[in-house]
């Protein structure tokens, strides 16, 4: 593109990175947060905070639940727009399962009808959805919004946008940019290793900002370049959709032979047959799973072709000890309860694949590894916001010279994907504990509350932004830091105040769900501050000064 | 009890050993122990250091889990042990100098006279 | 750095961007099924084609879309990436049929 290798790649970082970036900075921030996504759902909903549960009797509890499981609305209108019609009376139910780990108090139940009448796609189907508390059988409200994993979790992958599932592509070209600005990124950087533990956090705003870019960059790139991998790898279904294109044919063909071949039906006999006991197959799965020296709960189960002769039931081990995302499934004939097949371990390709998407899905027990990679998913984030002040400290003298407002919106995007995420977070969290409980439709106000205050943020940002085309520092950055903090803590008042579930409770009871979560609150109010007063140095100019004054100004850098 | 304290070593070691590997380079040597310079002969037995320090705190983790998941442990640990080591060295660079403690003192030139 | 870059006209970014972009992805598009396809002819599962083009199929996409702002010529962005994920889904088409 240029003349050199290193400007071509130099262009790329630079432009790629600051567009990119603002959406990279949510996939970040929120991926950061996704790893504690069951705990913020505990801090969200205080009738969920108890410990996690093992999988309950699914003769006793499950099954009379499930049978008066209905299908979701919104996916029964969706149904009605793909048949073009209304839907037939009858809609047999095709299967159940059920989904927990060794995080979650509460246990997600899933189930599935068909459609009978889609000329279009016999296999047609819809499904219902609840959560209960597995020790009473009771359902949870559909009205309460798990924030952690039901807001935060998908915002970083889908952005909530999906029409034709937009979000995922723009998150999955944002990962790509990812990957490419490391590899420009290493290429422009002439002093990886001369500079490895540099930061120098009292130079010119450009230098300091470059040091803690590099630093951050430099130091989790492993993290950051596999997370952006294996993101792209999850969803590469997505991305290339050959299953439902070229090969869509070789794909039905092969689940069909694989079905025969394991004796797994792929379709029903149409010959109806009772359930034998599943806590019996449970039983016997933990058994098999022991003896393999996997000892472990279940973490998944499902009964497919529901009253069918060729029902059968799979049991996967929930993941804890493992990286790799394996359930070790063992599958059982539905109406008797014998083993059909045990799954073979994983071929070479299939066990690299299942380590990397389990690498970046985390189902297993280490709260180290998950603590550190919150700090790999912070190291992003400050990795892309440096990289956005040094954008702009680059250029805003020049723009202020020149009257370009460039660097001001740059600057004033900068400040609401930076600072502006992390109010819609805290301001969420706010309305979570303020909005009242019997409020119908509770979910959607929560919403609204985080995409309001990110709104307010923008306008905000907008609004002060205009100093930055004088070549100065915009407070936006420092009033919304004190935003920051004044939210965060008064999130951990209103948890007290609401639940009476006050820091000294949780922490004497070691409850680390919302002992740890109000802790990162504090944390993150403590972190704000500070921030707050370094900015008002810089904003007087007196970080620089000193600077100057010691005589340690450096030449800018190139 | 037994695996987090283990980890807790595993970190630690971490942080000793880019400790020293910073203390390795000039400049946060200088950082660390104004008055004086650094011989070939120092900088070589750090680096070593480093290198068996980190070596511990891998085969730590590798004591403690699967080793798939001891390996991404052990590289996340890293990264922490760089960030705090640089923000050590940005901050409070002193705090490092009892890990070179035993080494001598050699003045640097014309330093050294009037100290 | 970028400071002394030349400038460049909006269309040749344009074209760059999609280029990359676009081309890109079709160059990717043409490798994985490529891929799977030879893996079928060589007696691989389809799932264990697929998912082994998968874990391949961002890693050349990275390659390809870092390539296409390096390389000099727009033209040869656009044949290779572009022309060359056209032949080999072409290519991956001709085999299955092929096969099946």
């Amino acid at each position: 593109m240029f003349q050199s290798f290193r400007m071509s790649m130099t262009w790329l970082h630079t432009w790629f990175g600051l567009v990119i970036g603002y959406v990279l900075m949510v996939c970040f921030f929120f991926g950061a947060l996704s790893v504690f996504d069951r705990e913020i759902d505990r801090w969200a909903i205080p009738e969920t905070r108890f410990e996690p549960q093992v999988l309950p009797s699914f003769d006793k509890m499950l099954l009379p639940i499930f049978e008066k499981m209905e299908p979701l609305e919104e996916e029964l209108d969706a149904a009605r727009d793909r048949v073009g019609g209304p839907l037939p009376e009858s809609k047999p139910v095709m299967g159940y399962s059920a989904y927990t780990t060794h995080r979650d108090p509460v246990l997600m139940m899933f189930s599935e009808y068909a459609i009978t009448n889609n000329p279009d796609d016999p296999r047609d189907h819809v499904h219902g959805y609840i959560t209960i508390d597995p020790r009473s059988g009771a359902q949870l409200s559909d009205e309460q919004l798990k924030i952690g994993s039901e807001f935060f979790y998908p915002l970083h992958y889908s952005l909530h946008l999906h029409w034709a599932n937009l979000g995922y592509w723009i998150v999955g070209f944002a990962a790509l940019v990812m990957l490419a600005a490391l590899v420009s990124g290493v290429v422009m950087h002439r002093k990886i290793f001369r500079e490895f533990f540099t930061f120098r956090p009292n130079k010119q705003a450009q230098r300091s900002a470059l040091d803690l870019h590099n630093l951050t960059g430099v130091v989790a790139l492993p993290f950051h370049f596999f997370f952006a991998l294996t993101g792209l790898i999850v969803f590469a279904s997505i991305y290339l959709p050959v299953g439902e294109t070229m090969f869509e044919d070789v794909a039905l063909k092969q689940a069909q032979e694989e079905a025969a071949a394991t004796g797994l039906a792929f379709d029903p006999a149409g010959v109806p047959a009772p359930l034998a006991s599943v806590d019996a197959m449970v039983v016997e799965a933990k058994r098999r799973w022991a003896a393999r020296d996997m000892t472990g709960e279940v973490g998944f189960l499902a009964v497919n072709h529901i009253g069918d002769a060729n029902s059968y039931v799979s049991i996967y081990r929930a993941g804890t000890d493992r990286v790799t995302l394996t359930g070790q499934g063992i599958h059982f004939k539905g109406s008797t309860g014998e083993i059909i097949r045990e799954d073979p371990p994983p071929s070479a390709v299939e066990g690299v694949t299942d380590f990397m998407t389990g690498l970046h899905l985390q189902h297993f027990k280490h709260w180290m590894l998950r603590w550190l990679y919150v700090l790999g998913g912070l190291a992003g984030c400050v990795c892309i916001a440096t990289g956005f002040i040094f954008f702009v400290e680059k250029r805003k003298r020049a723009h202020a010279k020149s009257g370009s407002s460039g660097a001001r919106w740059a600057d004033a995007v900068a400040v609401s994907t930076v600072t502006g995420i992390v109010i819609a977070a805290a301001g969420m969290l706010v309305g979570n504990r303020l909005l009242p409980t019997d409020l119908p439709d509770r979910g959607f106000w929560e919403e609204s509350v985080f995409w309001l205050s990110w709104l307010a943020a923008f306008v905000h940002a907008a609004i002060r932004s205009a100093p930055v085309q004088q070549a100065r520092i915009s407070p936006a950055w420092r009033e919304q830091c004190w935003a920051i903090a004044v939210l965060a803590v008064g999130a951990v008042v209103l948890n007290w105040i609401t639940t009476g579930d006050h820091l000294l409770k949780t922490l004497g009871e070691a409850y680390w769900p919302v002992a740890g979560f109000d802790l990162a609150l504090l944390a993150a109010a403590a972190l704000a501050v500070f921030a707050a007063r370094r900015l008002r140095l810089r904003e007087i100019g007196a970080i620089e000064q000193r600077e100057t004054s010691s005589g340690g100004a450096e030449a800018a850098h190139a | 009890m037994r695996d987090p304290a283990l980890l807790a070593v595993a970190a630690i070691c971490c942080i000793l050993s880019f400790s020293w590997l910073a203390l390795a380079m000039d400049v946060h040597w200088q950082q660390v122990r104004e008055t004086s310079i650094q011989t070939i002969g120092v900088k070589r037995m750090l680096r070593v250091l480093a290198v068996v320090a980190l070596g511990v705190s891998l085969s730590l983790c590798l004591k403690v889990d699967h080793g798939s998941m001891a390996s991404l442990v052990w590289v996340m640990l890293l990264a922490l042990a760089a960030l705090i080591v640089t923000f050590t060295l940005s901050w409070r660079p002193r705090v490092l100098a009892p890990l070179v403690a035993w080494i001598p003192n050699v003045p640097r030139a014309g330093v050294g006279a009037s100290s | 750095m970028s400071a002394s870059a030349p400038s460049l006209s909006p269309l040749h970014i344009a074209l760059r961007i999609i280029g990359a972009v676009g081309g890109g992805w079709l160059f990717v598009w043409g490798f994985t099924t490529l891929g799977i396809a030879l893996g079928i002819a060589t007696g691989m599962p389809y799932d264990e084609a697929r998912t082994l083009l998968y874990l391949l199929a961002f890693v050349v996409f990275l390659v390809a879309f870092c390539w296409s702002f390096v390389t000099a010529s727009i033209a040869r962005v656009w044949l290779v990436l572009a022309g060359g994920g056209a032949v080999m889904t072409g290519g991956a088409w001709l085999l299955l049929r092929s096969i099946a």
